[in-house]
C-alpha cells in the first residue's frame, strides 16, 4: 500500500480518485432521490463523444468531454423542464444517440482504439499533472456550489413544487445541478471511465439509503462508501493490473450487497 | 401578522392548457383572517387556481397581486404556507427525518450557505409542537402513518411563519380520526392565530360552520359570501350539474 504511493502516477490517481469519489457521491444523492439516475449514464456516454472528437482532431479529450457533456446536460434539462418531455425518454434518446455518434467517430478514425479503451474503463496510468489541475479547478467550483445550495437541492429532490412555491429558484438550480454532474462525469473518465462512472454516482447513495437514516447522515455515509471503494479499487488495480474503473465498481457492488444483506426489509 | 389590504387580489384571470380553457375571467380577493373554501367538480380548475396564485403556472392573461405586490415582483414567498394535494403520500424510502422535512420550511429564509439560526430553530420547534409531531422528530417520514405525515407537511408549511395557509385536498390516505384533528387545527389557526386559510376540498359539509366564503370553481369562478346558502343541496346540485347531497358533520 505504502510502496505504491511512492509512484507519482499512483499519487495522481489517488488524488483524482478521492476527489471524484466525494463529488460523484454527493451530487449522485440528488439524482438518485429524484429518480434521475440514468442522467449520469447518459452524460457519460455523451462525454465519450467528446473524447472521440478530441482524439480524432488532436484536441484535449478531457476538455472536449467537458464541453460535450455540458451542452448535452443543458439540452436534456431544457427538454425535460421547458418542453415537459418524460425524463426517461429524453435520457434514452441522448444515451443511444450519443453512443451511436461516438461509434461512428471512432470507426472513422480507427487508429486510437488503445487510447479509447482507457477512457471507457479508466486507467490509473492515464492521469496527468495537467488533468489534476483541471480536475482541481472544476472540482472545487462544483464542490462549492453543491455545498452552497445543498439544502435547496435537497428540498427540490423531496418536493419540487413546494420548493418552488416557497421561493426556491428551482429552474436555475436544476440547470446548475445537471451542469455540475456533467462536469464531474467528464472529469471522472480518466480514473473511472465513461462506461463505469454512473455506478460511482448511483451505488453509494443507493447503498447508504438502505440504512434508513436522515439525509445528512445518509449523504456522509454515501461519501464514505465512495471513498472506501476508490481506495480499495485503485489498490487492487495497482496490485492485480486491473482497469481501475472496473475494480472500483466491483468494490461498490460488494458494499451494496453487504448493505442489502444488513438491511433486509 | 403584517398589515395588508388583501392577501390575494386576482383580476380577470384566464388560463388555457393545450388550447383548452381551464379558467375563464376569475376575479376575487382574499382578505386577512379569512377562511375560504374552494370547491368545484374534478377538473374544474381548483388546483390550477391555487397553482396560479403560487406562481407554479403562468396565466394566459390577467393579473395576480400578492400582499398588494404584482406576482412577478413578489419575493416574500415564505408568507404563504402551502400543503399540496396528496402530500401525505411520500416515497417510503426517502431519507428524510421529520425534523429535516419541517426544517425545509425555513430554507428559503436562510439564503446561500445559511446555517440554521436560533430563530429558525425556534420556528421549527414551535411548528412541530403545534402539530404534535415533536416526539417524531428523528423518525423517517416514510415510516409514519398517513395522518402523521399530513401533520408533518402542515408543520413544514407553518415553519416559515406564514400569513396564509393554502391547503389542497390534503386528506388522501388519511384516516377519519386524523381528518377530524386536521379540521380542528385549521379552525384553531384561523381563530386564535388569525391565520388566513384557503382550503380546497370536496368535503364542504365538514367546514361549513367555519368558513367565511366559498369560491366555486368550474372554469368560471363564483364567489359566495354566504356559505350556508351556497352549500344547500339544490344550489350544489345546480352548480355541479348533478344531484348533490350535502351533509354537515363534525368529522
Amino acid at each position: 500500500m505504502i510502496e505504491m504511493l511512492q509512484y507519482p502516477f499512483m499519487q495522481r490517481a489517488f488524488v483524482a480518485g478521492l476527489m471524484i469519489a466525494v463529488l460523484a457521491s454527493l451530487s449522485g444523492s440528488f439524482i438518485v432521490l429524484r429518480r434521475y439516475s440514468l442522467l449520469s449514464e447518459t452524460l457519460a456516454h455523451v462525454s465519450l463523444v467528446g473524447v472521440a472528437v478530441g482524439l480524432l482532431f488532436g484536441m484535449s479529450p478531457l476538455w472536449m468531454a467537458v464541453l460535450a457533456s455540458l451542452v448535452a446536460s443543458w439540452m436534456i434539462e431544457y427538454l425535460r423542464s421547458v418542453h415537459g418531455m418524460y425524463s426517461d425518454s429524453v435520457l434514452a434518446i441522448f444515451l443511444s444517440g450519443s453512443l451511436a455518434l461516438a461509434i461512428v467517430i471512432v470507426s472513422m478514425a480507427g487508429s486510437f482504439n488503445a487510447s479509447l479503451f482507457s477512457y471507457l474503463f479508466g486507467s490509473i496510468l492515464s492521469v496527468s499533472a495537467e488533468d489534476l489541475w483541471v480536475m482541481g479547478i472544476f472540482g472545487s467550483i462544483a464542490m462549492a456550489l453543491l455545498i452552497a445550495f445543498f439544502k435547496e437541492l435537497y428540498f427540490i429532490a423531496f418536493d419540487e413544487d413546494v420548493a418552488r412555491a416557497g421561493g426556491i429558484r428551482v429552474t436555475m438550480l436544476n440547470f446548475m445541478l445537471v451542469s455540475i454532474i456533467a462536469v464531474i462525469i467528464a472529469l471522472s473518465i480518466r480514473v473511472v471511465g465513461t462506461l463505469l462512472i454512473g455506478a460511482l454516482m448511483v451505488i453509494p447513495p443507493v447503498a447508504a439509503i438502505r440504512f434508513g437514516m436522515g439525509f445528512y447522515p445518509t449523504t456522509l455515509l454515501s461519501i464514505a462508501i465512495a471513498l472506501i471503494s476508490v481506495v480499495i479499487g485503485l489498490s487492487a488495480s495497482y496490485i492485480f493490473s486491473l482497469p481501475s474503473g472496473a475494480a472500483i465498481v466491483l468494490c461498490l457492488l460488494v458494499i451494496f450487497i453487504i448493505a442489502l444483506v444488513i438491511n433486509r426489509r | 401578522m403584517k398589515f395588508s389590504p388583501s392577501l390575494f387580489e386576482v383580476n380577470n384571470l384566464n388560463f388555457e392548457r393545450q388550447g383548452n380553457l381551464v379558467l375563464n375571467g376569475a376575479s376575487f380577493q382574499i382578505l386577512p383572517g379569512e377562511y375560504c373554501a374552494i370547491i368545484g367538480p374534478n377538473g374544474g380548475g381548483k388546483t390550477t387556481l391555487v397553482r396560479l396564485l403560487l406562481g407554479l403556472e403562468k396565466p394566459t392573461s390577467g393579473e395576480i397581486k400578492l400582499f398588494g405586490i404584482p406576482q412577478k415582483r413578489f419575493r416574500d414567498w415564505n408568507r404563504i404556507g402551502y400543503v399540496p394535494q396528496r402530500s401525505a403520500l411520500v416515497d417510503s424510502t426517502f431519507p428524510a427525518t421529520v425534523r429535516e422535512v419541517v426544517g425545509m420550511g425555513r430554507y428559503a429564509l436562510r439564503g446561500v450557505f445559511g446555517f440554521e439560526s436560533a430563530e429558525d430553530k425556534s420556528s421549527i420547534s414551535e411548528a412541530m409542537e403545534l402539530m404534535g409531531v415533536s416526539d417524531l422528530s428523528d423518525r423517517l417520514i416514510g415510516n409514519l402513518s398517513g395522518g402523521q405525515r399530513q401533520r408533518v407537511m402542515i408543520a413544514r408549511a407553518l415553519a416559515s411563519d406564514p400569513d396564509v395557509l393554502i391547503v389542497d385536498e390534503p386528506n388522501t390516505g388519511v384516516d377519519a380520526q386524523s381528518q377530524h384533528r386536521f379540521y380542528e387545527l385549521l379552525r384553531t389557526l384561523n381563530k386564535t392565530k388569525k391565520m388566513s386559510i384557503l382550503f380546497i376540498t370536496h368535503d364542504i359539509g365538514v367546514i361549513a360552520e367555519d368558513i367565511s366564503r366559498v369560491l366555486f370553481v368550474n372554469q368560471t369562478l363564483l364567489v359566495s359570501q354566504n356559505p350556508s346558502e351556497m352549500i344547500r343541496c339544490d344550489e350544489m346540485s345546480r352548480l355541479y350539474g348533478t344531484p348533490a347531497h350535502v351533509v354537515c358533520h363534525n368529522h
